[in-house]
């Protein structure tokens, strides 16, 4: 990708509206940059159940498909790598559905069932096939139109990446995992001295 | 360590409202006098061997530290276009907090928004109603005025002379010091005087860097001068000495008490002289005045949970509620003889409101720690202190007064630099490799006491306990703007001149009230027509009323006010207990 110039996504998502509006309808429309969280409520599809059956998934909030979608997507935002592991590894999708189990707030759950859906018309758009089954250089293409038009924050695709590379990096550095393997934290624990640095003589 | 029974038959020597750094001070310094003392708090006495959790790694929490989903911390956008208190907009939050209460080791020691309103304009109140106030979570800087602070007058010809010198309150600087124990590195600046330092902690790498390269500006970057014992204090039981175990940003308090609070520090030291009784849940609602004598004589109060309300007596009242609830109290306390509320014959109470402005800033990167292994850095009490640098010597041309710099470096338990751009295993291997050479830093800046900023009584909105709101009348004005416009070019100016990669520059201000720095309400002066109380907090109209919060305050220098509030009281005290026992109470 970083060869190529930035897609535009404002000019390219005419284009899922032609193939997935039959779908998707009215929810693929760009809000106005100061749409009320109303609006949004009443332009999404209606809710899946928000219980799945307990035995398929890890999750309370999302579906399965979901929830395995997240798990590649926040994968994707902070994957495993020589250092240490990455979001799928540190549990961040478990976070995250648990936030959004206890959130009250109905907006930001609409946000993020369109969110998903968005991000496999995307997939679908770019390389045929869904998010989950795509390769991980095929879904950096689409997170990365996604991050090069983050500025676009009156389309709920790009609000939703924001909002999941947030929770994400939360997710992701307040784990076991974050605090301890990538970022090899050295406080919270007893400290004989506090070694900071040597403050040379003052100069003349 | 149970309450005790307040005696309501009693008459007390003593009143204290509030159990703050004032309220806990005035409680140490009366008690130890051998004065009977009430101490009246009106929150709740929290389990803060529960609450303060320093310790605790996100990941054993709940929510990771954050708030439950039904209670919200108010932003700084929606301090600027939501109004208090607070309805359309926040309709799904059961529970309002300040901004300070963004996390779930903080929502308990302070208020909920929705239960304490307040109206006019916008201002970012943090109210802390438990026992020990605002002290459970406080920055912890604690630095003295000076000659320059107290007589800023006599140099720029603006406001108000204190009534007092450097040279009067240095001894009361050196008792809590000594009492509370703090840490710092002598500089002998004439400006920011030194205290009786304990053993400090080095700065870090970048700080250093940054310091030397401020000595060439004639600039001063010290260690951060803490209210942290890091020697231990062997007259106090109830506090350890800090061992540097880190994630002090939490903000939550600290659960070892090395950092002063006023429960470990003053208030149960004062219970154990046998002479404190404590009420918390004690909303006091009115300052009760003798009609014969004119003088003080007891305080009403409403339970805050059974909502009774009780009359209480003593021989003197001392309000300590903050500056902004003691002003409340004194024009609430209205009779036949004070129509304008007590100790208000100049009409200056709730007047003079100023504080300090802050939001200019700077964060940046010192490349050559980039990349190196990672180390601990907030294993301390805090980072540094930047020294105030203008109106010194030189007379800027654009304002009056200064400001200094709070600042810090290095890793800490969150990492910095997630919110830049990007994502993926270059995002990730960017904030490993970064998150040890983030410097930072922000400005705190005098706020000039005008007469024209100032609190009253809403006419209409009352708080849960039916008693009535303030309605601020309160705005930064032009000095503190041209100010704030300096201080973003200078912290931009001193990283770039130390070699720092520039990551963000801040001009914006917060708004009023977000330094929690409020200060003069009920200000100090020798004549009873411009000023409230004397040199010793002491109501001109009443003599046994003292206001020993920083209400007392005449100007509100750029220094943080913890320790002068607590110096100011101790030195009060001193007085008042001397003329109870002479009898001229």
């Amino acid at each position: 990708m970083s060869t190529r110039d930035p897609i535009d996504l404002r000019q390219d998502r005419r284009q899922w509206l032609k193939s997935s509006a039959t779908v998707l309808g009215a929810s693929l429309l760009p809000l106005p940059a100061l749409a009320s969280a109303k609006q949004q409520v009443e332009t999404a599809p209606p809710a899946p159940q928000a219980k799945p059956p307990e035995t398929k998934s890890a999750g309370r909030f999302f579906t399965p498909a979901q929830h395995a979608l997240l798990e590649e997507l926040s994968e994707t935002i902070i994957p495993a790598d020589g250092h240490s592991g990455g979001a799928k590894a540190a549990r961040v999708a478990d976070y995250i559905d648990q936030v959004f189990h206890e959130s009250v707030d109905d907006s930001q759950k609409s946000l993020w069932r369109e969110g998903f859906r968005l991000i496999d018309v995307m997939s679908q758009h770019y390389h045929g096939k869904s998010f989950v089954d795509a390769s991980s250089d095929e879904r950096i293409a689409v997170l990365t139109v996604l991050s090069d038009n983050d500025h676009m924050t009156d389309l709920p695709e790009v609000r939703f990446f924001r909002e999941l590379k947030g929770l994400t990096v939360r997710g992701y550095y307040t784990s076991k995992i974050g605090i301890h393997d990538e970022l090899e934290y050295k406080g919270n624990r007893i400290l004989q001295d506090y070694v900071g640095c040597d403050d040379p003589a003052p100069m003349p | 360590m149970a309450d005790s029974e307040v005696n309501l038959a009693k008459t007390y020597d003593a009143i204290v409202v509030g159990s703050g750094a004032a309220g806990g001070m005035a409680a140490h310094v009366l008690t130890t006098q051998g004065l009977q003392v009430l101490l009246l708090e009106a929150g709740k006495k929290l389990p803060i061997e529960k609450e303060l959790r320093s310790m605790e790694w996100p990941y054993d929490h709940p929510h990771r530290g954050a708030l439950p989903p039904d209670s919200h911390s108010i932003t700084f956008n929606e301090y600027t276009i939501r109004r208090p208190p607070y309805g359309p907009g926040f309709e799904k939050s059961k529970h309002l907090y300040s901004y300070i209460g963004s996390t779930d080791y903080v929502k308990n020691i302070v208020v909920d928004e929705r239960e304490n309103p307040l109206t006019g304009t916008n201002y970012a109140w943090v109210r802390a109603r438990c026992l020990g106030g605002k002290t459970n979570i406080w920055g912890r800087l604690a630095l003295r005025l000076s000659d320059y602070d107290f007589k800023a007058k006599s140099r720029d010809g603006y406001g108000e002379n204190w009534p007092i010198s450097y040279s009067d309150i240095a001894p009361y600087y050196d008792k809590v010091d000594l009492y509370l124990g703090i840490t710092g590195v002598k500089e002998n600046l004439p400006h920011l005087p030194d205290s009786i330092f304990q053993r400090p902690t080095k700065l870090n790498c970048a700080e250093v860097t940054l310091k030397q390269s401020l000595q060439k500006m004639d600039r001063v970057l010290t260690q951060y001068r803490a209210g942290v014992t890091s020697e231990g204090l062997k007259h106090n039981k109830y506090r350890s000495r800090c061992y540097g175990r880190g994630a002090c940003e939490r903000k939550g308090g600290c659960d070892i008490h090395a950092a002063f609070d006023s429960p470990t520090g003053l208030i149960y030291p004062a219970m154990d002289t046998g002479n404190l009784t404590l009420r918390t849940n004690a909303v006091v609602r009115e300052v009760t005045v003798d009609p014969q004598t004119g003088k003080a004589s007891g305080v009403h109060f409403i339970d805050s949970q059974t909502m009774k309300d009780y009359a209480v007596r003593a021989k003197v009242v001392i309000v300590a509620a903050s500056t902004l609830e003691s002003a409340r109290l004194l024009l609430l306390s209205k009779s036949r003889l004070y129509p304008n509320g007590l100790a208000n014959s100049s009409g200056h109470v709730g007047h003079n409101f100023c504080e300090h402005i802050m939001g200019p800033g700077v964060a940046g990167r010192a490349k050559d720690l980039v990349g190196k292994p990672p180390t601990l850095d907030d294993g301390r009490p805090g980072g540094f202190y930047l020294t105030r640098f203008r109106n010194l010597a030189e007379k800027h041309p654009k304002f009056i007064r200064g400001y200094g710099f709070e600042g810090g470096s290095g890793s800490t338990m969150f990492p910095h630099g997630t919110d830049s751009h990007g994502f993926g295993a270059s995002f990730k291997e960017e904030v490993r490799k970064n998150q040890g050479a983030y410097i930072s830093m922000g400005a705190f800046g005098e706020v000039l006491a005008r007469y024209e900023n100032y609190v009253d009584l809403d006419p209409v909105v009352k708080d849960k306990w039916g008693i009535p709101s303030l309605r601020f009348h309160y705005k930064f004005g032009d000095n503190e703007h041209r100010m704030a416009e300096d201080m973003k070019e200078t912290a931009q100016e001193m990283f770039e001149a130390a070699g720092f990669e520039i990551v963000h520059v801040s001009s914006r201000v917060l708004t009023e009230g977000w330094s929690i720095h409020e200060l003069g309400t009920a200000r100090m002066g020798n004549d009873p027509k411009t000023s409230v109380v004397n040199q010793f907090q002491q109501s001109h109209d009443v003599k046994n009323l003292f206001v020993v919060d920083g209400s007392a305050f005449v100007n509100a220098s750029c220094q943080n006010p913890t320790w002068t509030i607590m110096a100011l009281c101790w030195r009060s005290c001193e007085y008042l207990a001397d003329e109870l026992h002479k009898g001229n109470l």
